[in-house]
Order: structure tokens, then C-alpha cells, then sequence
């Protein structure tokens, strides 16, 4: 079972994108900010990182240079943003996230992503 | 070699203070090259109350992560309501780190800054709304409610409304109810707004 | 409710499963610690404690004070109940492993010249971690022969400090020292043990109030600090001074230990993540100034 790690300051847009994987058969964990995140990550890397952009003491940019620079086995990454222009997305793509997906999220468009991240089949 | 017993106060030696520098040398200090001298100059300057809006300008081209902190953390000692402004720029920044560095050190700061909040939530840039919402929160006081009630009801932006509900679901109670109906009807097909809103209603209406 | 309860005596608070999910979200938010629902048990008779002490009768009353105290005292009482407390000697050992095992032969590795490594634990409480270090690193760190370690531990409250001096304990305090420790380090005094003189000097007890910063401004080229299970008690404001504090006392490239359950998550992204098989510990940039 493929784990993902939901990151995200909001404990209803976790719940949220908890239920949708969960029910998809992904086994998720979740982190409350980029730190929290990082040392999660370090403990046991996963096979794929959805992380919010904007969180308190270590935001989304910061988590993914912090995964590069500690050497963590690359994974994909998701960046979701509250926000639909392209500085938002340019800054992501340079970051190193591999997708960009603007809130509020729907399940369909989660998952498309998921499995597209994870090289599985997309419906 | 092996355990060694030193006095602190040997060390009060290594760590001797210069005598009190005056606004203008701490002025100079605060661009040393050394982030241990900003950061020393910044802690120092809390003495001198006309140094806030250097500060904030000092925060906007400060690299170091240590000096910001210091600098936010003097800031927020000095208590100058009239230069809060100059930190709202900052929720504009393009740096995503100095941005959620000055939300945390808003989130800290007394209801004197509530007013100039206020304002903010009429900010054209949905992205400074939701911070301020954020921020609103961390209020200590029962008006939360019903200032995130407000946003759920006048604010145009989905996600404005999303991080509302979201915050909501600690703190709604029966007040609450018929605003976030009303929200589920105008973002009908938004699937997170249907989930957040029926969290909240599902927490008051369980006693 | 009709009059024919009223000889009743009152029920307790009730903890729904809403009131339960309610109040994991806030605290993990605030302290990083995550109730599972086998906790549930644990949970809801210390909330049920708490509403009845501080009167507010229900769940949902409660939960109000608990938000909105702007001192946040009762969520500080409310952490020292849901958190065990207890100090005795070797403690989480895994992070003295790590410091034997990992730390110090980094911090060896950088070392420019021969100063002493210097260790500051805070809180000392009553001295059952300072001394578990010292003992520790005369036992398992071959590098005691070579290098000067010098041990500073603080409190704020004179009395434990008085207490950590005189060394004297119970046999809870001690009962995972191993056996050969015992006889080495302590004698024993009717039922208790007292730590042995030269271990006993080895330690520099000091009285420090971390929250301020005047009291501090000594405190310097640190080479690793214990400050485990003290800052999940302080507000948000105290947390960042005290890692500000850390940071101006640490030297480049010094590590920082906190609690089991503590992270830097709450409290400050001045300091790097380190993961070593032992631990997860903090450290502050060898190229910080």
C-alpha cells in the first residue's frame, strides 16, 4: 500500500484529503507544517508528499529544500495552493514539486493527480 | 580530562556586555555583517521606542532567519500600533517564509492591531484575506465567532470562506448554523466547502 | 430532563466523540502530541477532571476557557496532566546513546583545538538528568579520556536545585541504573542512595529563569543542550524566547535535544532537523554565526 504524507496547517483540509485517499486504499499520515513533516519524512520516507504552500515556522518551499538537502529518497510531490496565479505555480515548479494543484480540491481531480504521481493507472 | 566542574560565573567573563550603545550606533550595529551583532543590536534597540519603523524596514532586507525573529520579537515589545502598517507590506512579499514569519508574529500581538485587521479583510488580494482571517483566530477573545461568521457571509472568495470554515469548526456555536447553511447553498458545488460546513454544523449540533 | 430525576445526583460532563475530535485537533495543534482513539479512556477522564475542577460544567464550556485564557494557564495545567511527568535517572536513554554515539563524535569531528565540551541541561529538576549524563559519558564515551566535559544544569526553583546538589534518592528514582552504576556512583543510606562526592562535583547546578533574557546573557559555547520536557509547557511567546536563548548560547554546529514527545514544530525553524539512528535532535548551522 503506497503511504502518502498529507501536509497542511488545516485540520479540516487534512480530514479532507484524508478521506478521499483513504477510501482510494492509500495509507496516509499527516503533518501540521513543514517541520513536522521533514521529521516524518526522515523517519520513514514516503511514496509520495502533498504539501500546502503557506504554514507556520517551515512553509512548502522551505519542506522540499529540506528533503533535497537532507537526502531523503526522492519521491513526488504535489504543492497546493490557495492561490491561482502563476507566481504561485512558477515558485512551486522551482521548488521541485512535481504538480500544482489550486484549493478547494475536488476528489476526482485529487486522485487523477495521485495516480498520475505515482505512475498508476488514471481513470 | 573528564568531567570538569566550571563556575558560571567564569563565563560571565566570555560573554561581557559593551556598555549601553546609544540610537545611533545601534542604528549602525544593526548592519553589521555579523548576524550575532545584528541580532545583539536588534535585542538592544527595544529601548528605543522611534526605532520601530527602522525595524520594519530592516526586517524586509534581512536574510537571516535568527535576526528576523529578534527583530519581530522587539517589535512586538515596542508596541507601536502606528508602524503595524509597515509590517501589512510584508503579508505581500514574495518571500513565503518572511510572509508566515510576520502572520506568526500578528498572531502575537494584542486586539490594538484588531482595527487595522478590520480593514484587511476588505483587501482586494484573497491571499492577504485569509491570512488575516488566520490571524483574526489566534485572537484570544469570544468575537472570533463572529467576525468569522462575517467572513463566511460577505467575503466572495471561495477559499476566504474555506479557511473561515475551517477555523469555525473549533469554535462555532448555534450562531453560527444558519450562516454556514447559507454558505453551502452559495458554494453548492464546491465538494470542500459541503464537507468543512457540515463538519462545523455536525460539532454544534453534537453536545 | 422532567422532575422525576431530580434526586439524581449530578452526571458527570459527557466527552462526545465530536468533543473528543474537537479537542485532539487543538491540542495537537498547540503541543504536536496526537491522541489516538485507544487514548480515548486517558483523554476524556483528565478533561472530565478539568471541567469539574475549574467549573465550567460542560465540555463545550470548558473548551471556551481552554481556547480563549489569554494567560493560557489552564491549558498549561491541562498539558501537565495529559504528559507524564516523572524524572528519574536515565530517563529516555536513547538520547544519551545518541549523544555518545553520534553527537560527540561530530562535535569532536569539527573541533578546532581543545576546549572543553560543554553540556547544559535545563530544567535539572533534581539533578536525576545532569548526573544520568555524567554517569553516561564516564561509562560509554571512550572520548572522557581525551576531552575536558563540563556539565551546567539550571533551574528556576531554588528548592529542586538544593535538592539536586545533596544527591541524595529513592530506589524509584534509580531502579534503571544498572547494578555495577549503583555500587560506582552511589552509597546506599537506609533506603536511599547518595550520589558520590566526585560525581556528585562533576555538575554545576545553577538557578536561571529561561524567560529572562538578562539572566542568560552567561550562558554561551554550548556544545549540546538537554531541554527535554519543559517547553511543551510554555506559551507560544516563552517558547521562541527560550529558542532565541538556545541559539545565542550554542556554539556553530551545536545540537539541541528536546522530549519524546517535543518537536521544534512548535516552537522554532531557527534550528536543522537531524535525524541519527538513536534520535531525532536539532542543530544550529556550523556557518551560523
Amino acid at each position: 500500500m503506497k503511504r502518502v504524507l498529507i501536509v497542511d496547517d488545516a485540520a479540516t483540509v487534512r480530514m479532507y484529503h484524508r478521506g478521499i485517499l483513504e477510501s482510494a486504499g492509500y495509507t496516509v499520515t499527516e503533518a501540521w507544517n513543514g517541520i513536522e513533516a521533514l521529521e516524518k519524512a526522515l523517519e520513514a520516507p514516503f511514496d509520495l508528499y502533498i504539501v500546502d504552500i503557506n504554514m507556520p515556522k517551515l512553509d512548502g518551499y522551505g519542506f522540499l529544500r529540506e528533503l533535497r538537502q537532507q537526502n531523503v529518497p526522492q519521491s513526488p510531490t504535489i504543492m497546493v495552493s490557495t492561490e491561482a496565479t502563476t507566481t504561485d505555480e512558477r515558485s512551486a515548479y522551482r521548488a521541485g514539486a512535481n504538480s500544482y494543484l489550486v484549493k478547494p480540491v475536488r476528489p476526482s481531480q485529487l486522485l487523477s493527480y495521485v495516480r498520475l504521481m505515482l505512475g498508476e493507472a488514471v481513470q | 580530562m573528564g568531567l570538569v566542574k566550571q563556575k558560571i560565573v567564569q563565563l560571565a567573563e566570555r560573554g561581557k556586555l559593551k556598555l549601553e550603545r546609544d540610537y545611533s550606533q545601534l542604528l549602525t550595529a544593526l548592519e553589521d555583517g555579523d548576524a550575532a551583532g545584528r541580532r545583539q543590536a536588534a535585542r538592544e534597540i527595544v529601548r528605543c521606542p522611534d526605532a520601530a519603523k527602522t525595524l520594519v524596514n530592516r526586517l524586509k532586507s534581512e536574510e537571516d532567519l535568527s535576526v528576523r525573529e529578534v527583530i519581530l520579537n522587539t517589535l512586538l515589545r515596542l508596541n507601536v500600533p502606528s508602524e503595524v502598517s509597515g509590517l501589512v507590506d510584508c503579508l505581500r512579499s514574495e518571500d513565503a517564509a518572511l510572509r508566515n514569519e510576520v502572520i506568526e508574529a500578528f498572531k502575537q500581538m494584542g486586539s490594538e492591531v484588531d482595527p487595522i485587521l478590520h480593514t484587511l479583510l476588505a483587501d482586494p488580494d484573497p491571499d492577504v484575506r485569509i491570512f488575516v482571517v488566520n490571524i483574526l483566530d489566534s485572537q484570544r477573545h469570544p468575537d472570533v465567532e463572529s467576525w468569522l461568521i462575517k467572513v463566511i457571509e460577505q467575503d466572495s472568495h471561495v477559499n476566504v470562506c474555506a479557511t473561515a470554515v475551517d477555523l469555525l469548526c473549533e469554535v462555532a456555536s448555534e450562531a453560527a448554523v444558519d450562516p454556514l447553511s447559507r454558505l453551502k447553498a452559495r458554494f453548492a458545488s464546491e465538494p470542500y466547502i459541503q464537507f468543512a460546513a457540515n463538519l462545523a454544523i455536525k460539532r454544534i449540533r453534537e453536545v | 430532563m422532567t422532575t422525576a430525576y431530580a434526586h439524581l445526583p449530578e452526571s458527570e460532563p459527557i466527552i462526545s466523540d465530536e468533543d473528543f475530535l474537537k479537542f485532539k485537533e487543538f491540542f495537537y495543534r498547540r503541543t504536536g502530541i496526537n491522541f489516538e482513539p485507544t487514548k480515548r479512556y486517558f483523554v476524556d477522564k483528565r478533561l472530565v477532571e478539568r471541567i469539574e475542577t475549574t467549573g465550567t460544567g460542560t465540555f463545550r464550556g470548558y473548551f471556551t476557557l481552554l481556547r480563549f485564557q489569554a494567560s493560557g494557564e489552564e491549558l498549561q495545567q491541562l498539558t501537565n496532566l495529559m504528559t507524564v511527568n516523572e524524572t528519574y535517572f536515565l530517563r529516555e536513554e536513547y538520547q544519551f546513546r545518541c549523544l555518545v554515539d553520534s553527537i560527540l563524535p561530530e562535535i569532536v569531528r569539527h573541533r578546532i583545538g581543545s576546549d572543553a565540551i560543554r553540556i547544559w541541561c535545563i530544567p535539572s529538576s533534581t539533578g536525576e538528568e545532569p548526573y544520568s549524563i555524567a554517569m553516561y559519558l564516564m561509562e560509554n564515551w571512550p572520548g572522557i579520556s581525551k576531552w575536558d566535559v563540563e556539565i551546567i544544569s539550571s533551574d528556576i526553583d531554588t528548592s529542586v536545585l538544593h535538592r539536586a546538589r545533596a544527591g541524595r534518592y529513592s530506589p524509584r528514582s534509580v531502579q534503571h541504573v544498572p547494578a555495577p552504576w549503583l555500587t560506582r556512583y552511589f552509597k546506599a543510606i537506609g533506603e536511599d542512595y547518595q550520589l558520590r562526592k566526585d560525581i556528585r562535583e562533576a555538575v554545576e547546578f545553577t538557578r536561571v529563569n529561561l524567560s529572562e533574557s538578562a539572566e542568560t546573557l552567561a550562558y554561551r559555547n554550548f556544545d549540546v543542550i538537554f531541554c527535554r520536557n519543559l517547553l511543551i509547557y510554555f506559551d507560544d511567546i516563552s517558547r521562541q524566547t527560550a529558542a532565541e536563548t538556545f541559539y545565542e548560547a550554542m556554539n556553530p554546529g551545536a545540537f539541541i535535544c528536546l522530549g519524546h514527545s517535543e518537536s521544534m514544530s512548535r516552537i522554532s525553524s531557527l534550528f536543522k532537523v537531524r535525524k541519527f539512528p538513536e534520535a531525532i535532535v536539532y542543530q544550529k548551522g556550523l556557518e551560523a554565526k
